[in-house]
């Protein structure tokens, strides 16, 4: 054995990688519960891409046979019924566990310097994900997937001049058919995966790069014995892995609940309007995305005309009181009253649809920007003032609350007096000042001093 | 960090039984995927036995089918060619049909069928699984020879076979043709591919 | 003047769309394991439902095998001359006919329980009514104006509807004033039982629990075995989970 494994390292740096990913890689001591999803994502990550291979050896990518063809795998296939369950709700479980992650992050302050580029890959690993579950969505053939892909497609036509030569160079097609579902396959089952599996790697070289950070927010590389190892820090192997698969069963324990049990989980996982084929003739009473994207349609619904014309008149004020009330020079002054004075004129000339889809960019691209946005002088939570853990739960309600909304129709009342509209266009507002307003009020927050070594309850 | 004190053999047994129990797991997990790759109910279903009526089959004529994809000749031999039968055994590599996977216990005799007129067989060379095409021509006119017997010829490699679909010596195939399960429903009934009368059909 | 239209329009949505979803569905109760129920209806299916619907994503012989069903039986009761047992049910009249006599193409109603619930299938099945309005000389309250004729009337008999006036009462706002209008509207009320078919009430009651019985079983066949398989992975899990949690505690013991 040792001569076999020799005879590698000559050829292959294999013990240098286990041991510096591995068996030498130092994390800190203290990872609590959040820290699990991490590698429960890169679980479902594998789930996935297992499955879905197993799914293409019988799905047809051909408007007239896919919906049969996947019933063919849910009835004829040996055991068809179990990956296609395995696959479906997968794509469900990913997303809850990526939201987890984020949310471990921004609470940790692991978007904060030194892990920026972490934070930015991993933002790319949620974009690039929402496009391939998108896409994914569309090729049962059901009728929801149609007209749901239908439906956001038909966004691109809010861009001005170029929008409606854009949705139709989407689609190749005049509607969503045949040629649509085909190059979504094509975008689904190659090139996304190799995008995502490309992203996780330069994700986790990044991770790997800095180190973890911990619950406390300290870095336990500043602290080291005469070996130079984190007086903090545990190997990953064996203890981490030995602590994932703790985790790992007893996710998995959660997943095969849901699969064994109840793999539509009432329509939320998937919904009954896919269980018949795509219908050009008949819209479903309601066209509602699937749970994961309920948020961002919510916010997508909530752009009214009176409503961007009112959230534009805010943020010009917000502008220009940052051009009258900064310390900054007459430059960032003058970039500040232009900027208002765009938005203004934008205000006037483009029409709510195309800012609803602008609303609905910014909401995601602002996640990009978290680690410029957090001024605060302290990574995590536990050390933060009452500012901060205030908004990260307004934040936090805003956002499920913005998510159950996006699966009631607009027009009715499912929370309190008001119209779901008006919910959502408040929920909105907050989302977007947790944001917008992170500069400010991280600033000024009172923090907690921070221990010099991490703390183990 | 601190390692004193630790039980080792505790710990190999408790890694050894997680590692076990865990590639159970991976097996039974893996099993659906493998099973999936399986003939599916439509591969069955088109793979079914198959009825063939034979009261049209003139004496020394051949009718193919198809089951599971695959050529099946029946033939209705004559007098004359079942005459000649015997007088093949020394050319043969398996006169007596001794390979029992190449035909059902009730096909094991130089007919090799159920009854010896009717011939049942798959049209699937033993080689590299050509159609022999049928030559039942004797003697020279056949072009394979002025010892030639009548039988099967597959044009890929050269293979000969006898009336019974047992294979000469000296060709490519190494086996006799292969003798799918059948059964007489009536005499002039034969269901292809199961040698019971219930079951699927 | 268009904005107050449309805010009458809209201030009504609530209520409209509250009429439509008005109607109750009666709820049955679905009990997969109830075999005898399953094969009285896969009986009632293929007798009737069949003749018309596909329900081409099943086969024959896996309905046998998972309704307890010999094939010899299923050749001899439900099978059309023509088929195999092997085969997908494929309805008995063309779709290209169906379409010319009802006008549309009779949907196919393998994955009608999942796409519409039991609920929707058990109601819809004693909601049919005698409407001389209608083309086919039949209406249904849950769907209405619905092309399929009612094809158990000879069992449940001649049902009419019994519709009454309501009054709805909107409050909306025009010209700034708040406005209440009232409307009438005719909305559903009971079903009468003009002449009664081959079955009581009661009878005809529990032959649609078994049609809607067998079409949740059509919807998904390995529902039983996913759920008995499901036992025991979290039963292997579990014991998983323990040993995993020694291991975990075991290699922690070093972590101070």
């Amino acid at each position: 054995m040792q001569k076999i494994i020799a005879w590698i390292d000559d050829r292959f740096p294999l013990t240098k990688v286990w041991n510096e990913h591995l068996a030498q890689y130092y994390a800190p001591k203290n990872f609590n519960f959040w820290y699990y999803f991490g590698s429960l994502a890169l679980l479902v990550l594998v789930n996935q891409i297992v499955t879905g291979i197993f799914l293409t050896m019988n799905y047809k990518p051909d408007a007239a046979l896919a919906f049969g063809s996947v019933q063919y795998i849910m009835y004829d296939v040996s055991w068809g019924w179990l990956i296609r369950y395995m696959h479906s709700v997968g794509a469900s479980m990913f997303f809850i566990i990526i939201y987890l992650h984020m949310f471990r992050g921004l609470i940790y302050g692991s978007h904060k310097q030194p892990r920026e580029l972490i934070w930015i890959f991993g933002t790319l690993i949620f974009v690039a994900l929402m496009a391939e579950a998108f896409m994914g969505y569309l090729l049962p053939w059901g009728n929801m997937s149609y007209w749901g892909a239908q439906v956001i497609i038909s966004l691109f036509t809010a861009i001005p001049v170029i929008g409606n030569g854009l949705a139709q160079w989407v689609r190749g097609d005049y509607v969503v058919s045949d040629a649509t579902l085909n190059r979504f396959f094509a975008f689904h089952v190659i090139a996304l995966p190799l995008v995502l599996v490309a992203l996780v790697f330069v994700h986790l070289v990044a991770l790997h790069k800095v180190g973890s950070n911990n619950p406390d927010g300290v870095e336990i590389k500043k602290k080291k014995d005469e070996k130079g190892i984190p007086l903090d820090g545990i190997p990953f192997h064996p203890y981490y892995t030995v602590k994932d698969i703790v985790g790992v069963t007893v996710f998995l324990m959660v997943f095969a609940a849901v699969i064994f049990f109840a793999p539509t989980l009432g329509g939320k996982f998937l919904e009954h309007d896919n269980f018949i084929p795509a219908n050009i003739l008949s819209t479903p009473l309601d066209i509602v995305p699937l749970w994961y994207f309920t948020p961002f349609y919510s916010m997508l619904r909530a752009s009214t005309t009176d409503f961007t014309h009112g959230m534009l008149a805010i943020f010009t004020m917000l502008v220009a009181m940052l051009a009258f009330f900064t310390q900054r020079g007459f430059r960032a002054k003058f970039l500040s009253v232009a900027i208002a004075g765009v938005l203004l004129l934008g205000m006037y000339t483009l029409e709510a649809k195309l800012w609803g889809v602008i609303l609905m960019g910014s909401s995601i691209v602002l996640i990009f920007f978290l680690p410029w946005l957090d001024r605060s002088p302290v990574k995590s939570i536990r050390y933060r003032g009452p500012l901060f853990k205030g908004a990260v739960i307004i934040f936090v309600l805003s956002f499920i609350l913005l998510g159950y909304l996006g699966t009631k129709s607009p027009a009715a009342v499912d929370l309190f007096w008001f119209k779901n509209v008006l919910w959502a266009q408040g929920f909105t507002l907050l989302y977007l000042a947790f944001f917008v307003l992170m500069p400010w009020y991280t600033m000024i927050d009172k923090t907690k001093p921070v221990p010099e070594r991490v703390t183990l309850k | 960090m601190n390692d004193d004190g630790v039980d080792r053999g505790k710990r190999r047994f408790l890694t050894a039984l997680t590692a076990g129990v865990g590639t159970v797991g991976i097996v039974f997990a893996a099993t659906p995927f493998v099973l999936s790759m399986t003939p599916s109910a439509r591969a069955r279903a088109a793979g079914a036995p198959v009825d063939v009526d034979i009261s049209k089959l003139e004496l020394g004529q051949m009718l193919v089918v198809a089951w599971r994809g695959k050529p099946v000749y029946i033939v209705n031999r004559t007098k004359a060619m079942l005459a000649q039968l015997p007088n093949n055994t020394p050319l043969l590599l398996d006169p007596y049909s001794k390979v029992k996977s190449q035909q059902p216990p009730y096909a094991e005799n130089i007919y090799r069928s159920r009854k010896p007129e009717i011939l049942v067989t798959l049209g699937v060379c033993t080689h590299l699984g050509c159609a022999p095409s049928k030559v039942f021509t004797v003697g020279a006119v056949s072009g394979l020879g002025a010892d030639w017997p009548g039988g099967f010829f597959c044009h890929c490699h050269g293979s000969k076979y006898d009336l019974s679909g047992r294979v000469f010596k000296n060709v490519p195939a190494p086996m006799n043709l292969d003798v799918p399960p059948y059964i007489y429903l009536t005499d002039t009934l034969i269901r292809v591919g199961s040698d019971k009368k219930e079951g699927a059909a | 003047m268009n904005k107050i239209i449309l805010s009458l329009l809209l201030g009504l949505l609530p209520i409209v769309s509250h009429a439509e979803q008005g109607l109750k569905l009666d709820h049955v109760r679905i009990d997969l394991s109830d075999q005898a129920s399953l094969q009285r209806g896969a009986r009632i299916f293929v007798n009737y439902c069949l003749s018309c619907h596909n329900a081409a994503y099943l086969r024959y012989n896996r309905m046998g095998h998972d309704l307890g069903i010999s094939n010899q039986l299923v050749k001899q009761d439900l099978l059309f001359a023509t088929n195999k047992i092997g085969d997908r049910m494929r309805a008995a009249m063309p779709a290209a006919d169906a379409k010319k006599w009802f006008g549309v193409a009779p949907p196919d109603l393998t994955l009608e329980a999942r796409y519409r619930g039991p609920d929707w299938i058990y109601t819809y099945m004693h909601s049919f009514y005698r409407d001389p309005k209608s083309f086919s000389g039949w209406n249904n309250t849950v769907f209405p104006h619905v092309a399929m004729p009612f094809v158990l009337y000879g069992w449940q008999g001649e049902q009419r509807a019994v519709f009454r006036n309501v009054k709805l009462v909107s409050h909306v706002m025009e010209n700034g004033k708040a406005v209440t209008e009232v409307t009438e509207e005719r909305v559903f009320s009971h079903f009468v039982l003009a002449k009664p078919g081959t079955m009581t009430p009661k009878q005809y009651d529990l032959a649609i629990r078994d049609l809607t019985n067998f079409m949740v079983y059509m919807g998904e066949p390995a529902k039983l075995e996913r759920i008995r398989i499901g036992v025991y992975v979290l039963i292997f899990l579990a014991v998983f989970l323990v040993l995993a949690i020694l291991l975990k505690k075991e290699y922690w013991k070093d972590v101070h």
